[in-house]
């Protein structure tokens, strides 16, 4: 069946009808969508202020176990001048006062430049970088139990960590005539640095 | 209420009742002249419903046909050429499938029929055109009388049905199928009862002849009729052993039929009516161009329709978004008290904190990197003191030299751990006091190896004093004048888990 004029004249009012009704459809459809995608979006940011705000929640109380846990511990870094720059003058003249005090027979030591340390095996240092200045100290003893009170003096007079990293002992020989001088019956070689931790947002 | 117009065409006038439901509104009849089409014309500009019109007119004809089973196209021409063939000078024929045939070629048994006077209703089908009357089809009363006979169990069946504006009608089914109808004006003088009589003996004598009542079959009657023609008839027709009489009362079939008729005579138009009205026949006499106004009256309605269900549609979809929305709307309002409630709850914490320059989470990566570094390192006592306690039971042997230091490349002996470097110790030494018995001597050093493994070492001989081995090389060791025996150790060791 072909359409005529007559017939379109026929069918305008339900032609507009269904127009019409398209037109409020879209209108109802569009505002309704337009309205889900609101609350929809308002529900997201909703739902990320809330994880933001548990995230700032679990912060603030993992800060204050921490502050409980370690602040008095980093009090004691502080203290002891393991945070912060190298203070190789009062190592030095740490070290001159154990001279003085005459625990070894002698020693000599050389410290070299700082740079940063990579331990073996790796740790996550957090938000500081771990400096390391080598020192060397070679030392003339008369036995083995001097070496252990000259470290012992050395960590608890020095400020700072010197960390031994080895040690080598050797008997000085002892046959025939020359026999030790000034009672030196071992000589030794230790290996180690001072460690000190800069924090990378602290200004230089 | 659903609106109808129903239309009585007989010979000579036309019978208009508007439906509204099972009530009629109107009734109105219209003779065959100018001023009955004027008024019919005037009706129905007031009338825009469905119209139905159902023909009750002796020419009509039926003529029955076995044709080959075809579809679609060729089916169609098929047709067309039976009814240029058959019926070329009327528009209002059809073809109805009556059954297909259950052997040989499994042909279709055809019943082609039509309106052959076309004069008689294209006067008002005109009218009907003009007035743009959506006319939903043209049917004939025979063509609608299949469903009054179908209780009746009958192989041969006649049905008799008196129409007081066009006559006598008796259409004959076989197997409750249409085969063909005859119609018989009846006149003032005569009786519907007279009638029946007389045309009855006719019919019957016409089936015989045209051997659609088989010799020795019984012919079942079904007369429509009211109680009083019924009386009248059960006297005056013969009895017959080959005819047996069924009387329908027709106030009976009307109640049946939920028709609101009461019916004073056995005018069965009515009924016929009644039943296009409510169960139309798929097929009609009327072309797709008779009922084009009945199409686009669907297409409006459909439209209509449509809109309706596009705006309800529409209107829950949008109830339905709306009220999900809502959800997120109360949930979102939910989130941000909670949101307020927990940075309430931080600001507080964070406020109960000591004025510090360095964060909580840097006083604890510094303070955790120490102590980590604390096991990285060797405390001199840590490494001599156990070395000590095991020569303190070997007397004979005497150290010469010990070095010592850190390595992470170690392997990581079972049960000890991996995240500290190992501490990796060289010791050398020498035995005295033991001659030329190097057999005492290798078993003493074995011993004070032994007890430095109970400590935990992992130890590895770089040198023994005397290597007896089948690959080693033995020297006379008066001859070369060293009466020491030196031996050397490595000694790994890690923390233990």
């Amino acid at each position: 069946m072909k359409f005529s004029n007559t017939d379109f004249q026929l069918m305008r009012w339900s032609l507009a009808a269904i127009g019409v009704s398209v037109l409020i459809s879209g209108a109802i459809l569009y505002s309704s969508i337009k309205y889900a995608d609101y609350t929809l979006k308002n529900r997201r940011i909703a739902q990320s202020q809330m994880n933001n705000a548990r995230n700032s929640l679990a912060m603030a109380r993992q800060d204050r176990d921490n502050l409980s846990d370690y602040s008095k511990e980093y009090d004691k870094l502080e203290a002891n001048e393991i945070v912060g720059d190298d203070h190789r003058l009062d190592w030095m003249e740490g070290l001159e006062k154990l001279r003085r005090q005459n625990l070894v027979i002698d020693f000599r030591y050389n410290i070299a430049p700082q740079k940063v340390y990579a331990p073996q095996p790796a740790l996550d240092s957090g938000n500081f970088v771990i400096h390391y200045s080598e020192m060397k100290l070679q030392f003339d003893l008369l036995h083995e139990g001097q070496l252990l009170d000259f470290f012992s003096a050395l960590n608890r007079k020095i400020k700072g960590h010197y960390q031994l990293d080895g040690c080598k002992l050797q008997r000085v020989a002892t046959d025939g005539e020359s026999g030790p001088a000034a009672g030196k019956n071992i000589k030794a070689e230790c290996s180690g640095g001072w460690i000190t931790l800069k924090n990378r947002n602290a200004r230089s | 209420m659903k609106q109808a117009l129903l239309l009585f065409l007989s010979a000579d006038r036309l019978h208009a009742q508007l439906m509204a439901g099972s009530e009629t509104v109107l009734q109105r009849d219209f003779t065959d002249t100018p001023e009955g089409r004027e008024s019919f014309a005037s009706v129905l500009q007031s009338t825009k419903c469905p119209a139905y019109l159902l023909t009750d007119m002796i020419e009509e004809d039926f003529r029955h046909e076995i044709v080959p089973h075809l579809m679609g196209s060729s089916r169609d021409a098929l047709f067309q050429r039976k009814f240029d063939q058959f019926y070329r000078g009327t528009p209002f024929r059809k073809a109805t499938l009556l059954q297909r045939q259950k052997t040989g070629r499994r042909d279709d048994d055809m019943l082609f029929s039509a309106l052959t006077n076309p004069g008689l209703i294209l006067p008002w089908l005109n009218i009907m055109q003009a007035q743009q009357t959506p006319l939903a089809g043209i049917y004939s009363v025979p063509q609608i009388s299949e469903p009054l006979v179908k209780d009746l169990a009958s192989k041969h069946l006649l049905l008799i049905s008196w129409e007081k504006f066009s006559g006598l009608r008796q259409t004959y089914f076989s197997d409750h199928r249409l085969q063909i109808s005859r119609l018989t004006p009846v006149h003032a003088e005569l009786t519907f009862q007279d009638a029946v009589v007389n045309e009855l003996g006719r019919t019957y004598q016409y089936l015989k002849s045209l051997s659609l009542l088989p010799s020795g079959q019984t012919l079942d009657v079904r007369i429509l009729c009211n109680t009083d023609d019924r009386n009248e008839l059960q006297n005056k027709l013969p009895d017959d052993r080959d005819v047996l009489y069924d009387f329908a009362d027709i106030n009976e079939v009307g109640k049946k039929l939920k028709l609101k008729y009461r019916f004073t005579d056995s005018d069965a138009s009515q009924i016929f009516l009644h039943q296009l009205a409510t169960s139309r026949p798929n097929t009609n006499y009327a072309s797709s161009e008779h009922t084009r106004y009945y199409t686009l009256w669907q297409l409006r309605r459909a439209l209509f329709w449509t809109s309706g269900a596009l705006l309800v549609a529409s209107i829950f979809w949008a109830f339905t978004t709306v009220w999900q929305s809502g959800v997120n709307s109360s949930a979102a309002n939910e989130l941000t008290a909670q949101a307020q409630r927990m940075s309430q709850q931080a600001r507080h914490i964070t406020q109960s904190f000591p004025v510090t320059d360095t964060p909580a989470a840097d006083m604890k990566s510094s303070v955790s990197v120490m102590r980590k570094l604390d096991q990285y390192g060797s405390a001199p006592q840590t490494i001599l003191d156990p070395i000590s306690a095991v020569l303190d039971h070997f007397t004979q042997i005497g150290i010469n030299e010990l070095d010592w230091h850190e390595s992470a490349a170690e392997p990581v002996a079972a049960n000890t751990r991996a995240d500290v470097p190992a501490q990796v110790i060289l010791l050398k030494g020498d035995m005295q006091g033991f001659g030329d018995d190097f057999r005492a001597a290798l078993s003493y050093l074995d011993r004070f190896r032994l007890d430095l493994e109970k400590r935990g070492y992992q130890i590895t001989v770089l040198t023994k004093p005397l290597d007896v081995s089948p690959t080693g090389s033995i020297v006379n060791q008066n001859e070369t004048g060293d009466n020491k025996l030196a031996f050397s150790f490595q000694l790994v060791w890690r923390p233990a888990t």
